[in-house]
């Protein structure tokens, strides 16, 4: 049982769970939040993809020992940050909508988008 | 100079634009185009001297730093861009929107345009794409029409949803190949004995490729986003001549590292036929004149795809030469439109009449783009299109015969609105949009006359035109041409399928679901096929 909680399962568990909240609900800031679900899964995959077992960190010079790679840890950082730029965007445009529009439903803002024409 | 400076100059002169504001710096930014353009053409006579470069970053050898690699076809779509981005600079040199804001949005964009041109990392193209979304995004918001925000709004996130698909294809890769540049991929392909890892991979990277190139069920964000009310024409035509092509750019490069173990070419020629048949359906469908534009640069991306996907090596070439004219001749359509919807006042092609009478100088740069586009004797559209049919045999030469005659046929509903007269003065465009039309006018022409001279010169590879083909097919363009204008005439107002296509309208979760489709759909392809 116990080997199918590792990272990866999680992490595609999470990812379908975020697939899911974009599908399935029509919430403006829901589907916001799915997506920030997806990065965190696609996150979590990188970090276990560079994981092994009794490795150490790769910091210092002459390292004997086994090292974890450093390289998915790297990327990550950028994608948390281009993830927070994304969400501060995607928030913002929804604020004007919602101003505009007043609603919160993917449905309804193209109803009253299709009165306006 | 070295190809980091392709992509951080244009955003250097992108920032001090906006230290110093637009009315100081319009022209600085005119005078730094055209050394640009320079460079870039010495790049590129360069490359096609010496072959193909590549260029590490920071100094770290290749598999560990970023290397950027610039073979022919980057170097000539980098040119193409640094080209279209001047014209458009100059189209627009007078209007009151080119403000420091919007230079400085707009030469980030042709900075990371160029990147996703030379990056040879997946992990890179993912943040300069990812980059991309979001200044293209406010870019089509910027004239703040409470339409575009929610156009702007649905281009963002669907494609953010589609580059987390790209992020995890990239996770699989580096997990099988422990490399994210692609040329080490490519070496280490053949040491993969299980053709059978690389499916997952392929298909997330895939569905991401294809939403951004808007391949069949995934297109239905880029008319909204190309041709949405309020966003200036010069987005517009950047958007539809150039930024769809990265995405082709990139399906090019995917297939080349995964076609040879993973056989797609037939599957793709498929879509690419089917993207192009639904594209034309739609323009035909629409009343907008922006959105049949949209709608017709779908229908040319499924031409090009389906013409890459056949796998003869003049229809390649033709493609590519096809991106090529279709950048010139869309950017010139939108330009043209934006004229003619800012002097009627309206997007409704039922109320557009007497263009001609009334502008004829913008009709005739028109006339000459529609040519053009709809592959008219003498024109470039003509010369690629039939490197594409080169290769076709039998029942694919009839499905191309198909498509031309959907670009034909909307093609003269688009044509519809130079008649009629108007009682209305003639109307006088500005000697900078006059210039930058016609050169792109001048070159839909001179890239039909001298069309196989283009691409041996460009691409280095010869190809000959034979005359009784060419002939051949300019009788099946008149053929073609009198079957749209009857079609037009008697018929398409008594379909009502149009009617019916013109109000579906898919909300988010739909579009999301049709990526998950797509996704789903290739992954069964792929399982079937390798089973």
């Amino acid at each position: 049982m116990t080997k199918f909680i590792a990272g990866e399962a999680v992490a595609i568990a999470l990812f379908c769970i975020g697939l899911y909240g974009l599908l399935a609900r029509r919430n403006i800031i829901k589907t916001v939040i799915s997506i920030g679900i997806i990065e965190s899964a696609v996150i979590l995959y990188f970090l276990t993809i560079g994981f092994t077992e009794d490795a150490v960190p790769p910091i210092g010079a002459n390292i004997i020992v086994k090292t974890v790679d450093p390289v998915p840890q790297a990327l990550m950082i950028t994608t948390i940050v281009i993830g927070v730029a994304v969400t501060a965007v995607a928030l913002t445009m929804f604020l004007s909508l919602y101003h505009r529009y007043g609603t919160t439903n993917w449905k309804k803002v193209i109803k009253k988008r299709g009165e306006e024409e | 100079m070295p190809l980091f400076w392709f992509v951080l100059l244009p955003i250097l002169i992108g920032v001090l634009t906006y230290l110093l504001g637009a009315d100081k710096s319009k022209y600085l930014t005119l005078f730094f185009q055209a050394f640009f353009l320079a460079m870039a053409f010495i790049n590129f006579s360069n490359i096609k001297l010496q072959g193909a470069v590549s260029e590490n970053l920071g100094g770290f050898p290749q598999g560990i730093g970023i290397t950027l690699y610039c073979d022919n076809i980057a170097s000539v779509l980098m040119l193409l861009n640094i080209f279209l981005f001047t014209c458009m600079i100059v189209f627009n040199i007078h209007k009151n929107y080119m403000n420091k804001l919007f230079l400085f949005l707009f030469l980030i964009l042709q900075g990371l345009l160029n990147g996703i041109f030379l990056s040879n990392d997946l992990f890179n193209l993912y943040v300069l794409i990812d980059l991309a979304t979001i200044v293209v995004s406010i870019l089509i918001m910027f004239k703040k029409d409470s339409r575009s925000i929610y156009d702007g709004m649905v281009y963002l996130l669907v494609n953010i949803v589609a580059m987390l698909f790209f992020l995890l294809g990239v996770g699989y890769v580096y997990k099988i190949f422990g490399v994210l540049d692609m040329g080490l991929i490519q070496e280490k392909m053949n040491l993969v004995t299980d053709t059978r890892v690389l499916i997952l991979p392929y298909c997330f990277l895939m569905t991401a490729v294809g939403l951004k190139a808007a391949i069949m069920p995934l297109f239905s964000w880029l008319p909204r986003a190309h041709g949405t009310p309020s966003a200036p024409s010069i987005v517009s035509a950047i958007l539809s001549g150039l930024y769809v092509k990265g995405g082709l750019y990139l399906f090019i490069r995917i297939q080349n590292i995964f076609e040879p173990t993973l056989k797609t070419q037939s599957l793709f020629l498929l879509l690419g036929f089917f993207t192009a048949i639904v594209g034309f359906i739609f323009a035909l469908s629409q009343t907008d004149i922006k959105l049949i534009l949209a709608y017709h640069t779908v229908s040319q991306i499924g031409l090009i795809i389906f013409g890459l996907s056949i796998g003869h090596i003049e229809s390649y070439w033709g493609s590519i030469y096809h991106i090529l004219n279709h950048a010139v001749f869309k950017s010139v359509l939108f330009l043209t439109a934006g004229i003619i919807i800012e002097v009627y006042q309206t997007r409704d092609i039922r109320l557009i009449q007497g263009v001609f009478k009334r502008m004829p100088f913008v009709s005739i740069i028109t006339i000459i783009a529609i040519l053009g586009i709809t592959g008219a004797p003498l024109f470039n559209g003509s010369i690629s299109k039939y490197f594409i049919q080169r290769g076709t045999t039998s029942l694919l030469e009839y499905g191309l015969i198909i498509i031309n005659l959907g670009t034909v046929m909307s093609f003269v509903k688009y044509s519809s609105i130079f008649k009629g007269s108007i009682d209305a003065p003639v109307h006088k465009i500005p000697v900078n949009q006059k210039v930058v039309t016609s050169l792109l006018a001048g070159i839909c022409f001179l890239g039909g006359i001298f069309g196989a001279k283009m691409i041996g010169y460009l691409f280095n590879v010869t190809v000959i035109v034979s005359f009784a083909g060419y002939v051949q097919k300019s009788v099946i363009y008149i053929i073609s041409l009198i079957v749209g204008f009857l079609f037009y005439k008697y018929a398409y107002k008594r379909i009502p399928l149009f009617k019916k296509i013109r109000d579906i309208e898919l909300s988010f979760p739909s579009l999301c679901l049709s990526i998950v489709v797509f996704f789903s759909g290739l992954l069964a392809y792929m399982m079937i096929i390798t089973a």
